[in-house]
């Protein structure tokens, strides 16, 4: 770390007497990060609910919290204290992913001068106060705009409190009144969005993964990220594959649904190999709107053949019910649920209703789509779990199910499964060794019956 | 080449006009008189044929028919691979059950009967061709239904007595070590799982019969070889390696080169004066 590159050094130097003249001046300095505590305020009041509690479930944390307990080998005690702010090199990345488990943070550049500059003990200038005419001018504009969306969003909230307080008859009856409620409160949201999207620190936090989905900016911004790309992508999978008509009439994907079996991560419509789907897999759900809600999630083979009547039916595999997310908690483990199942007494306040059955395909037989929906119950009440049970398996109906239930898709994600090297043992493990040497072939078709030249010509 | 020479009295008729300003309907007139008051143009104008008027040049448009149409009717029973409809360009379009050919041409994928029809939904100018699968079926399918398919398939019993399928084991007598699975240092306890013993020879993917990747691995377990357990960040041992690879590599590049003669220093012609 003894070699600074000039362009640095330069930079401290430039630092340091820009600094003193602006303190020499001692012009009072304003910035946007002054006002943080206030904005934050502003920002969860109006449209989120409060932080979710902590689910009985225990989320991510839990997780995480067990991970020290397992003593780190001495050659990783070696590497010493790695900084996900500060490591710059490739291989300090790798031994931090691999013995904290934390990813890095922004750019390796970025991480590179903060190391330098933490290294020459220089002076630690916060974003806001980078010392730069037309940054500092920027910013001086974009905290007038700022200020104005705040004064906006202060008459609209008191515009729609007086319109609450007025008597409907006075606003054209209730129903008109309702209506216009919900297009003052939709502006309202709009302003909140509006009066942080151009903080250049907002944009650095999301960017960096550290934004609170509590706040309607990130989530707003986490929304936009996903319809970019990796909602196009569903919505050409579910498409393609006719997820939409075979299993259910239609789906407007609003949640982002991660799937993945143990450290794989699978991209919709992936093939999965039997031996890795033998387990269950783990569900990431990031819901954009806020407050909790309690989800279904169910795992549907739309490629079940029926040799019988030349035709497919749909089986099911897994039904899960009454499992809560929110922005902020996102991460469905549905095998730390099922040992949290197993544990529970009460059968009524199990979750899982269906227990998992391994993917499974004959040989020879077409590709099987396993579709994963995650379901919204309704207003957020719990599903009976002993009436869920009652689902049967094989020719399940996944509308006349989200029907009964009161359901509403809000994502899903797929795979594929076919038959592989590991499917015998796949399953026997499920008790289907008589299906294991069976094969399909392909059926001869009959050729149409031959005409003779001379009864064609009649 | 022509057309100045030609234009010339025309220009001066027309400066001759502007002069005497005569009125429109004389600019002919006045355009006629310049020109024949000019000299004549010494041209002998021939017009050659510049359109064949003889042999195929005309005639033979109607050549032999493409026999192009409709090949199977509405409601005709088709199987697979049928050719419905033969066409240039695309005025009749795929719809259910079918393919477009090379030439555009619509041909069935699973046998049923043919429907000529329009599907608004998909398109709304288009016209469709498809292949309902039962008799009474009216096509468009109802656009929120799961799809009708069908599997095409028959289930059979795997014939275990035919070995000749890729992933099942060979039994040759080019068995490669003892099969005993005799414990090693590598994995002091052998698992008892029955795949993970050694299958021997193997036809893979390309009709080769090959060991399996992880049996390969499992070589020096069952060779009972003694290897020294890795330590990550082991420099020291790491510099030893690298040190007795680059020496092998040094004596094979001599031995490769001990075989080839050494190029000589060729001798200098000595020029002669």
């Amino acid at each position: 770390m003894a070699s600074v590159k000039p362009s640095i050094r330069q930079l401290n130097a430039c630092l340091k007497c820009v600094r003193q003249t602006s303190s020499l001046n001692g012009t009072p300095r304003r910035f946007l990060s002054a006002s943080a505590a206030a904005r934050e305020e502003l920002q969860t009041q109006p449209t989120t609910a409060p932080p979710p509690p902590q689910s009985a479930t225990k989320p991510a944390a839990a997780i995480t919290d067990e991970k020290p307990a397992k003593e780190t080998p001495e050659y990783m005690q070696k590497w010493g204290e790695l900084d996900p702010e500060k490591v710059d090199w490739k291989r300090d990345e790798r031994r931090l992913v691999r013995r904290d488990g934390t990813q890095p943070v922004g750019s390796r550049r970025r991480r590179a001068i903060l190391h330098r500059s933490s290294a020459n003990k220089a002076e630690e200038i916060a974003f806001e106060e980078l010392p730069y005419q037309c940054f500092q001018e920027a910013r001086k504009f974009l905290m007038g705009d700022r200020q104005e969306k705040l004064n906006d969003i202060q008459t609209q909230s008191l515009r729609i409190k007086n319109l609450m307080d007025q008597d409907p008859a006075v606003s054209g009856g209730p129903k008109a009144k309702e209506t216009r409620l919900r297009s003052m409160r939709d502006y309202l949201n709009e302003l909140v969005i509006l009066a942080d999207i151009n903080d250049p620190i907002v944009k650095k936090k999301f960017e960096d993964g550290q934004g609170d989905m509590n706040k309607p900016i990130y989530r707003y911004l986490a929304d936009q990220k996903w319809r970019k790309y990796k909602r196009l992508v569903l919505e050409q999978r579910i498409s393609q594959f006719n997820i939409v008509p075979d299993l259910l009439a239609s789906i407007d994907p609003v949640a982002d649904v991660d799937l993945g079996f143990g450290r794989k991560d699978i991209a919709p419509g992936d093939y999965v190999d039997s031996a890795t789907s033998e387990q269950m897999p783990r569900l990431t759900v990031q819901t954009f709107v806020p407050g909790e809600k309690l989800v279904t999630v169910v795992v549907v083979d739309a490629d079940v053949p029926v040799p019988e009547k030349d035709s497919f039916t749909n089986r099911c595999h897994f039904i899960a019910s009454n499992i809560a997310i929110s922005p902020s908690q996102t991460s469905i483990p549905l095998i730390r649920i099922g040992h949290d199942d197993r544990k529970t007494e009460d059968p009524a306040a199990r979750k899982i209703a269906l227990p998992w059955e391994a993917p499974w395909a004959h040989k020879g037989a077409p590709y099987h789509r396993l579709a994963i929906f995650v379901l919204e119950q309704k207003d957020a009440k719990a599903l009976n779990i002993a009436e869920v049970e009652k689902t049967k398996r094989l020719n399940h109906n996944l509308k006349g199910f989200v029907d009964k239930y009161k359901l509403k898709p809000i994502g899903a994600s797929l795979f594929r499964t076919r038959w592989d090297e590991s499917m015998p043992g796949v399953m026997e493990r499920a008790g289907l060794k008589d299906q294991v040497d069976v094969e399909f072939k392909r059926k001869k078709i009959e050729p149409l019956p031959h005409k003779r030249r001379t009864e064609r010509m009649r | 080449m022509l057309l100045p020479r030609i234009l010339a009295p025309v220009r001066a008729s027309c400066q001759l006009s502007s002069h005497v300003l005569s009125p429109a309907s004389r600019v002919l007139d006045a355009l006629r008189i310049a020109n024949g008051t000019s000299a004549p143009p010494a041209l002998s104008f021939v017009r050659h044929a510049s359109h064949q008027a003889q042999g195929r040049a005309n005639g033979a448009k109607d050549g032999p028919g493409k026999r192009l149409g409709a090949k199977k009717s509405g409601g005709e029973y088709v199987i697979p691979g049928n050719i419905i409809f033969r066409q240039r360009g695309t005025g009749w379009f795929p719809g259910e059950n079918c393919k477009f050919g090379r030439d555009h041409c619509v041909f069935a994928t699973e046998s049923g009967y043919v429907r000529y029809y329009r599907d608004p939904l998909k398109h709304p100018k288009r016209q469709y061709i498809g292949v309902a699968l039962d008799k009474d079926d009216a096509l468009p399918y109802p656009r929120n239904a799961a799809r009708k398919r069908r599997l095409n398939m028959i289930a059979v019993k795997i014939d275990t007595n035919s070995k000749g399928f890729e992933g099942q084991p060979v039994v040759t007598d080019l068995q490669v070590g003892d099969g005993t699975g005799s414990e090693t240092s590598i994995r002091a306890t052998p698992r008892g799982n029955p795949k993970d013993e050694p299958r021997g020879l193997v036809i893979g993917k390309g009709y080769a019969y090959r060991m399996a990747n992880w049996d390969i691995g499992r070589a020096a377990e069952r060779a009972n070889v003694q290897v020294k357990e890795f330590t990550p960040g082991n420099r020291w041992a790491a510099w030893r390696k690298s040190q007795a690879r680059i020496a092998a590599n040094v004596e094979k590049k001599k031995l490769r080169n001990a075989g080839k003669k050494s190029p000589k220093p060729k001798p200098r012609q000595q020029r002669q004066r």
